[in-house]
Parts: C-alpha cells; structure tokens; sequence
C-alpha cells in the first residue's frame, strides 16, 4: 500500500512535533558532559590553574612545557611506542586467528568464544592476575623461567627496559580477541569463489592470502587499525594495575600521566594541556588513517 | 536536569542555612581507620558543650586530597580539617588556612613536642595545630639477630655498624643461589631515604627552601644506601621486590633491617604476628654528622581551621580538645606520637606488653632537633603517591637497581624537582 | 606443506593461543582457593588445596564478609545495570529521531556526536570532575550513572543504523491506522530492534561495569565503592594477600563472564557494532 503524497506529509508533520524532545536526552548529555568539558579543558589548558583557584592565563606555556622537558618527552615516546607495538600486534594476532578460525573446522566457534573473553572481561581484575604472575620473586612466569634452567629472569615490571612492553603485552592479549572478531566479519564478505579459483589456478596459501584475501579485507583491515590506533592511547586501567607508570615513569603513557597530573598534582593546567595533546593525537592519527585510506582504496 | 539542579541548590542552601543556626562544625580526616574512636571523642565533646554539633567524615589519604581541594577551589572548606605536613606550605601560600597563633601564644608550649609545632610555623603565624606526629625509625627482626648472634641496633649505632649487620644478616638459607633473607632493604622513597640525610646532617634543600641542592653529606648518605644494594649486595633491589608491598618486605621475613615510618608499628603488629619478634631503633648516625648536627625526620599530622570559618573560637575549642584533653593514649595507634606531651609521656601510650618494647625511641627522636624536606609541590619533585614513580624516588630507584649512576640521578632530579619548583 | 600438516599446525598453535588466554583465569580460580599464605611459597603450586579442606570456599566467605565485597558487589550491578537500561532509553529515542526525522541542525548534530566519540575521556574528566561537584554529587552513584546515560554515543549511532533498515511500509500503515509517534516508536520501532537492543544492554553493561577511572575520582565514601575500585584498594590497604586479591577479582570477573555465556551472540554483535570500548 503506497501513501498519498498529502498524509506522508502528515506522518512528516506528527514526527517534526515531537521529534526535538526524542533527542533532548542525548542532546543535553551531549552539551553537558561532552561540548562544555571539552571546551572548558581547552581554556584551561592555558592557565596555571591548580584547583585552589588561580589560574592566570600562561598562554602557550603549558604545552611548551610538555614538549621541552624530559618527562614530557619520555611520556610522548613511550605513548608512541605503545602504538607502535600494540597495533601491528593485535593486527597480526588478531588476523592470524580470523584466518585459522575462518577455514572451518570442528570447535572453532568454541575457540572464537574462549578469545574473545579476555576482552569482556574485568580489566582491574585480570590485569591484578597477570601483576601476580609477572611478579619477580614470587611470579608464576619466572618461577617457571627458573624451572627452564633461566638463571637471573628479567624483573618484567621493575625493570624500564621491560616494563612497557609488559603493559602493551596485557594490552595486546586482552584486546586480540576482539579484533579478530572483527576480521571475521570481515573475511564473510570474501567471496570464497574466488580463493578456491586462485587455488585451483596453482596459487600457494600465501599466494592467495597475499593477492586475494588481504586486498578484499582493506575495508576491515582500516577500520581495525584506526580503532586500534584509538584505543592504544587508552590505558588507565592497566598502566595503572600492572605497574602505576613504572619505574622512573618507563611505562607512564600520556593517560596515566594525566591522571598523575591532574588528581595527584592537581596541576589542573599542564593536565589539561596534556589531555588536549592526547586528543590532537587521536585526531592526527584519525586524520592520516582517512588521508590513506582514500589513497590505499584503489590499489 | 533543571529540576535535579534547582534541588541540588536548594539542598545545598538548607545546609548552609542550617550549619550557620544550629552551631555546627564540620569536620574532616583522612584515616577511615581511625573513625570510630574519633566519633567517641567528638560525642564526648559535643555532651560537654550543649548546642554543638559535629559532623565528621572521613577517607584515606589518596581520595582525601583531591576532595578537600576541591572543596577548597569552591571556597566550601569544612571549618575543621585534617592536614598533612607535606601539604601545608602549598595551602599555606594559597591562603586556604587560618592563622592560630593568637589562640596558641596563650599556651605553655613546653607541653608540645616543639619539632611536630614548627612544620606549622609558616611566616609569622601558626597554620594548623599538631594532633600526633610520625618519624621514620629502623626496624629490625629480633630473632634474625639472634640466630646471626649480633647485638641489635641501638641510638649510638654508626653507619659502619649497621654495614657490619647487614652483612652477617644477608643469607642464602636453603643454598639455592639466591638470597632469602637480606640485611636491608630500601628504595627511593622518602622515607627510606630521607632519615639517613638528615642523620648524617645533611641537606637536600637550599636554605630558604625554594630549590633542590643535596650537600656532599645528602650526597654521601645516598652512595651508602644504593651501595648497599649495588657494591655489597646484601640489600634487596626494589625491581626483586616488585610484586610485593614495600610495608610487607620486612614483615615477610625478606630483610632483617628495615627503615620506614612509624606509623607501620601497627601493621607489624599485625603482619608479623607470630612470625618473629622485632624491635624499633633510631637510625644510624652518619659519619659526618655530630650529635649536635645530626637531625630527626619527623612530621605531624594537624588540624587546621578554614579561612571562612563563621566560628573560630569554637573550632580552636575543639581543636584543643581532639589534640590534647579530649584525648587518651589508646587513641593514638602504634608509632602515631601526640604532640601533647603529658599524652606521649605516659605509660599507656608506651605499651609496654606489645611489641616493640621500646617505643620510648620515639620520645628520644622527638625530643631532639628534627627538620623534614616539604616544600610545595613536593609530590611531583619527590615522586610520591601514584606517582612515585617519577621524580626524586624514580631516579634513585634506577640507582638501586644498578642501572643509573648516583651521580646522573641526582643530576637528573636537581634539573627536574627545581623546575617544579620555579614553576 | 601438505594440507594435513599445515592444519595440525594451525590447531597446535590455536590450542597454544588458546591456553595463553585461558591461563590467567585459570590461575585466578585456583588462587581463589588457596589458604593465605600459600602465594608465597616457592616453587608456586597449581593446588587448590582448600578444596580438600572443610572450608573450600574461605577465602569467598572472608572477601564477602570482612572486605565489603558484598556492597562492592551490589554497587557495581546497580551502576552497570541503571546506566545499560538508561543508555537503551535515551539512544533509542535518539537513534529512532535521527533515522527517521527531519529537524533543523540534525546533521550537524549527529556529526558532532560522532566527532566527540573519539574525545578521550581524559580530556572531559577535569570539568567533569567539578561539574560533579557542583552538582553535589561526589560520593553517590551518580556521576558513574548519569553522565554513561546521556552520552551513549555509540549506542546512539548504532541504533540509528538499525532504526534506519525498519521498512518505511511498517510506520506509514499504523499512522493511517491512527498511531502517533509515541505509539509508533513502541509498538513498531522498538520490537523491530530487539537484537540490537539486547546487544546494546551487554556492551553497556560491561563498559561499565569495568570503568575505573571515574570511581576513583568520584567515590571515596566506602558504601558507595565500585568492585574495580575496591580491588585497586586490595592492593594498596590492606595486606598483599594475592589469595583474596584473586578471590576478589574472580568476583568481579563472574557476573561478566555469565553475561558474555548467555548472550555470546549479542555480546559479539555488540562489540562489533560499537567498534570500540569506551
């Protein structure tokens, strides 16, 4: 049954009247708690502002800051290098596993379930699990490392040249599981047509993955890079459960050093500046993922 | 949501309004621990002055800061709060604290310990009022010494003597190559390194307290605290220690020494019950320092009155009241001192019948000349909190992991603390 | 490589992947179910001893009992519970508006929602925080509660694609049939949407079930602690005791783990939908 012209404007009509209230919810939570504190952080990212009151405008200072001390710069590289290891590590990881589980065999959703479920699961909580294990002294893993004959096992969260990687390596098991989810919705769009024809053709495996699958999966394979590139500047929850940011800061990433700065410093506005550094950098990241793609799509 | 604020404000004016009619004090600490005897004193108090009423609440330290700034930013202090030592200078150059010194020149101050008095001795006037204080002492496990069969520390100990302890204590108990049991242990933080300073008579702060310069006796007590772990190797590296709470390293029977605030007299009490008896000493005095010249670390817990107090002369009534006459020695925990003496003098507070049975070391250490390192800001530059891993404490970390040279860490936090502090 | 080879491989290192996952579980539970005290002993054993004693479940019965795990444990569902309905409230109100209705400004609102998603919520905590205050509500569920309600721009985005696939045909004959839009976004909308409704209540049930960082900020009366934030406590209170760490932490990993073993399906959706945590 097809509408008359004049009564589809009329269901037009019913909806534009209460269609303003429909949003109001979101719409104050939108201007209250998302617009005003962003705006809000911006100003104060130019002040000296620390909590008493205060606050002189510093202009530029702040940020200058960051970029010239030692600390600041420390925290920026180890913000860098968490991406740089997190993303091609859940890339990888979670490909490999979206590829193994895809070619179909018996018990492999039970398998897609059991690794997804660090992902779901209470990070504080599994991240105080892995502390226990990474522990030096009394840690499952270097007692184990003792077993194999391993003499003197690293201190994995008390040493600098292991800390970070410790927490990427929590990161990356908790969050691998996830991307491999969405790499398997994207290998269903892969028409398997065409990688049983490759095969036919003489192609090895690798030849396939590397000239069929891979180049079909470039719409999942940026979308998990960017999501990931995101969610490698978010690492509260476990920088601070597994190591608090150390030793000497060698595993504080730019969220763990906001937080120091803004609630054990109250230096309301370096942290301020810091957090809209954060936020430049995500929005970087977004901006150069989106440069790429509309290059990379035609490949 | 215009409906929850209008509440919310009407709310907030009712409080208001009330506390100004009905002669209210609120009142706010940071040991939830504490809470219980604290609420008895206050009942007491409030009987005693009819038409009085406190409102108490409490929350540990680390929550207990942010809140009480906050409440400071929007000028809605409580008129009665709990302030720290390491804290003071900041509120006090914000203007956040009411000046006591025309209520405290009416008493005989001999009754107090003068060092815990002093923190609160800002410019002319008198900031806050000392309720107890703490001071970091040596920690040794008796029975450790007895089966090595050295004598246990005492106040005329030298450096050379605790070398010689730690040493003897420092064992591989089941021969598997590694060492169960170290003389000492300690890492970068305050009150681990900090005592030993001021014990050798050193400084790690200018004169007028504005910038960081450890002298060569800082510097000297520094070297034999990291050498420990590093050239002699009988102190437990922090990085070995990961994993494990810095207050259950001792406890646990890791080290036989150790040297933090006596506050943990009442963690022991409880963590190493039934495991070995231990007692508390003064920590050694450092080879260039004289008697005259060697200090005490000690700092106190106060309490201190809001600048917007509508009722200054009941806040300081009640304040003389939960620091001293209210109060009885078993209100105070374990290694918490009172700041009044006839309190801190008496046979209760010495707890004779638990351990250590020589609390009277505390007496000794605060009798003497005692001096701290506080200067605003001092969380960031010493590294303290859930940021200890920066700063002060971080760098020397490095140096007690063997992986920094004294030299460079010190270098390091001079650069990094006197930034934060010309900030 | 021959087929079979290379698949043996593949399930040889899917099973090793596989244990690598399971493993810090698995630890959590045994530990759950050692006397205290046995975290220490060295070399570190796989014995759940307490099960072979007359109190199996004592490490539990100490963290409900004397730790306050009990209360931990009602916050944590009240808080995850009201912000996943609230969330399913106003996200589908939203989601029905910007799908199906036209009113000025809806694209640039919509555009901006979606910008703000990838605002760190580092950058909003600090006027949040005296937001908050302001408001009166530090140390109640509030701040946990309210701002995850208001803000579910995820969930807003995902309903909106979902609302946007219902047949126009639907809406259009219950209209004639004298439906207004209330009626039409209940009876029609709503039940269409089910799945992603189910969906959106997991992910937002575990979002925040497992958000610590606004607890930390907002919450230091201890009735009013989350069980993320309790067991930071754990850590840095009372005594290292890993065993009733461990127990504590299985805890509040349990409630997760049955939801994620009831609705698999949903929860999966969800996540993939949402893209993102957080």
């Amino acid at each position: 049954m097809k509408l008359a012209p004049a009564s589809l404007s009329m269901l037009e009509r019913e909806y534009r009247r209460v269609g303003f209230y429909l949003i109001l919810p979101a719409l104050i939570g939108l201007v209250l708690f998302r617009l005003y504190p962003i705006i809000a952080s911006f100003f104060i990212s130019f002040t000296d502002w620390n909590v008493f009151g205060g606050g002189e405008w510093v202009g530029l200072e702040n940020y200058f800051e960051i970029f010239s001390s030692k600390e600041g710069r420390l925290i920026l590289l180890n913000t860098l290098l968490f991406a740089v290891i997190y993303v091609p590590g859940i890339f990888f990881i979670g490909l490999a596993l979206a590829l193994a589980l895809n070619s179909g065999f018996r018990g492999a959703a039970g398998m897609r379930a059991l690794y997804f479920l660090p992902y779901i699961t209470s990070t504080v909580a599994i991240t105080l699990t892995w502390r226990w294990i990474f522990s030096t002294r009394f840690g499952l893993l270097n007692n184990l490392l003792l077993e194999f004959g391993l003499n003197n096992p690293p201190a994995w969260l008390g040493d600098p040249t292991w800390s970070l990687y410790t927490v990427v390596f929590v990161a990356v098991w908790r969050d691998s599981g996830f991307y491999m989810i969405l790499f398997l919705a994207g290998l269903q769009t892969v028409d398997q047509q065409l990688v049983d024809s490759a095969r036919v053709d003489g192609a090895n495996r690798w030849e396939v993955f590397r000239h069929v699958t891979l180049p079909l999966l470039a719409p999942t394979s940026f979308f998990v890079i960017l999501i990931a590139m995101v969610r490698s500047t978010q690492t509260f929850e476990i920088t601070y459960a597994l190591t608090g940011g150390g030793p000497n800061q060698s595993s504080t990433t730019l969220s763990f050093y906001i937080y120091q700065n803004a609630f054990i410093h109250f230096d309301m506005g370096y942290a301020a500046a810091l957090a809209y550094v954060l936020c430049i950098v995500v929005g970087g990241l977004t901006l150069v993922h989106h440069q790429l793609r509309g290059k990379w799509s035609y490949v | 949501m215009f409906q929850r604020i209008v509440i919310t404000f009407s709310f907030l004016f009712f409080v208001v309004f009330q506390s100004a009619s009905a002669q209210t004090l609120r009142y706010m600490m940071w040991d939830p621990s504490q809470l219980e005897i604290e609420k008895a004193t206050i009942a007491k108090f409030e009987s005693s002055n009819p038409g009085v009423n406190i409102e108490v609440s409490a929350m540990p330290p680390k929550e207990y800061w942010p809140r009480i700034s906050a409440l400071a930013a929007s000028g809605d202090l409580p008129d009665v709060f709990a302030m720290s030592s390491g804290y003071i200078q900041s509120w006090h150059a914000d203007g956040q604290l009411r000046n006591l010194k025309a209520y405290a020149d009416k008493l005989d101050m001999s009754k107090w310990f003068s060092g815990a008095m002093d923190v609160a001795r800002l410019g002319n006037g008198l900031y806050a009022f000392p309720q107890n204080w703490v001071a970091p002492v040596l920690f040794f496990n008796k029975d450790a010494f007895d089966a090595a069969g050295i004598m246990y520390p005492n106040s005329n100990w030298t450096w050379s003597d605790f070398l010689t302890a730690t040493v003897a204590l420092t064992k591989d108990k089941d021969n598997d190559g590694r060492i169960d049991q170290y003389g000492f242990w300690a890492y970068g933080r305050y009150a681990h390194i900090e005592p030993w300073v001021f014990r050798n008579g050193g400084k790690l702060l200018t004169t007028n307290r504005t910038s960081i310069a450890p002298d060569f006796r800082a510097i000297e007590a520094m070297k034999f605290l990291t050498d420990l772990a590093n050239l002699h190797q009988v102190a437990a590296k922090p990085q070995d220690m990961e994993g494990i709470r810095s207050k259950d390293v001792f406890p646990m029977g890791m080290t036989a020494m150790w040297v933090d605030g006596s506050w943990n007299i009442a963690h022991l009490r409880k963590a190493a019950k039934g495991k070995f008896r231990w007692g508390i000493s003064q920590i050694p005095m450092g080879p260039n320092a004289k008697p005259a010249t060697a200090k005490g670390y000690a700092w106190a817990d106060m309490l201190a009155v809001s600048p917007n107090t509508k009722n200054t002369d009941l806040a300081w009534k009640f304040i003389m009241y939960m620091t001293g006459s209210g109060r009885k020695a078993k209100d105070f925990l374990g290694g918490k001192v009172p700041a009044y003496r006839p309190i801190a003098e008496s046979d209760a507070w010495l707890e004779r019948d638990l351990q250590p049975s020589n609390k009277e070391v505390l007496l000794e250490i605060g009798s003497g000349t005692t001096t701290t390192s506080f200067t605003p800001k001092w969380s960031k530059w010493r590294g303290y909190a859930a940021s200890k891993s920066g700063g002060m404490n971080g760098e020397l970390d490095e140096v007690f992991n063997g992986r920094q040279s004294l030299r460079k860490a010190i270098d390091n936090f001079v650069e990094y603390g006197n930034k934060v502090l010309s900030k | 490589m021959s087929n079979r080879h290379f698949k043996l491989l593949m399930i040889t290192g899917l099973l090793l992947y596989g244990t690598l996952t399971i493993f810090p579980f698995l630890w959590m539970l045994i530990t759950s179910f050692k006397p205290v005290g046995d975290t220490f002993k060295l070399p570190p054993t796989l014995m759940p001893s307490l099960l072979l004693t007359d109190h199996p479940f004592l490490n539990f019965e100490l963290v409900f009992q004397e730790r306050n795990f009990l209360r931990y444990f009602i916050n944590s569902c009240i808080v995850a519970i009201l912000s996943a309905l609230g969330q399913l409230f106003t996200c589908s109100l939203a989601g029905f508006a910007f799908a199906r209705i036209r009113f000025p400004g809806k694209k640039i609102i919509y555009g901006i929602l979606i910008a703000t998603m990838f605002v760190p919520t580092e950058v909003t905590i600090i006027p949040e925080f005296f937001m908050m205050r302001f408001f009166g509500w530090l140390d109640t569920l509030l701040p946990l509660i309210i701002p995850s309600i208001m803000v579910g721009a995820f969930g807003t985005l995902m309903m909106t694609e979902y609302f946007k696939s219902v047949p126009r045909e639907l809406e259009e004959a219950a209209f004639i049939d004298g439906a207004r839009t209330v009626h039409i976004f209940y009876y029609i909308f709503l039940p269409a949407a089910r799945p992603a409704l189910a969906s959106l209540f997991v992910v937002a049930f575990i979002h925040n079930w497992d958000e610590l960082l606004r607890p930390v900020l907002y919450i230091t009366n201890d009735d009013w602690k989350t069980l993320p934030q309790a067991l930071m406590n754990f850590v840095s209170e009372f005594e290292a005791e890993w065993t009733l760490l461990l127990t504590g932490s299985f805890i509040s990993t349990l409630p997760l783990l049955l939801v994620y073993m009831a609705a698999q399906k949903h929860v999966v959706q969800g996540f993939v939908h949402s893209g993102i945590k957080g």
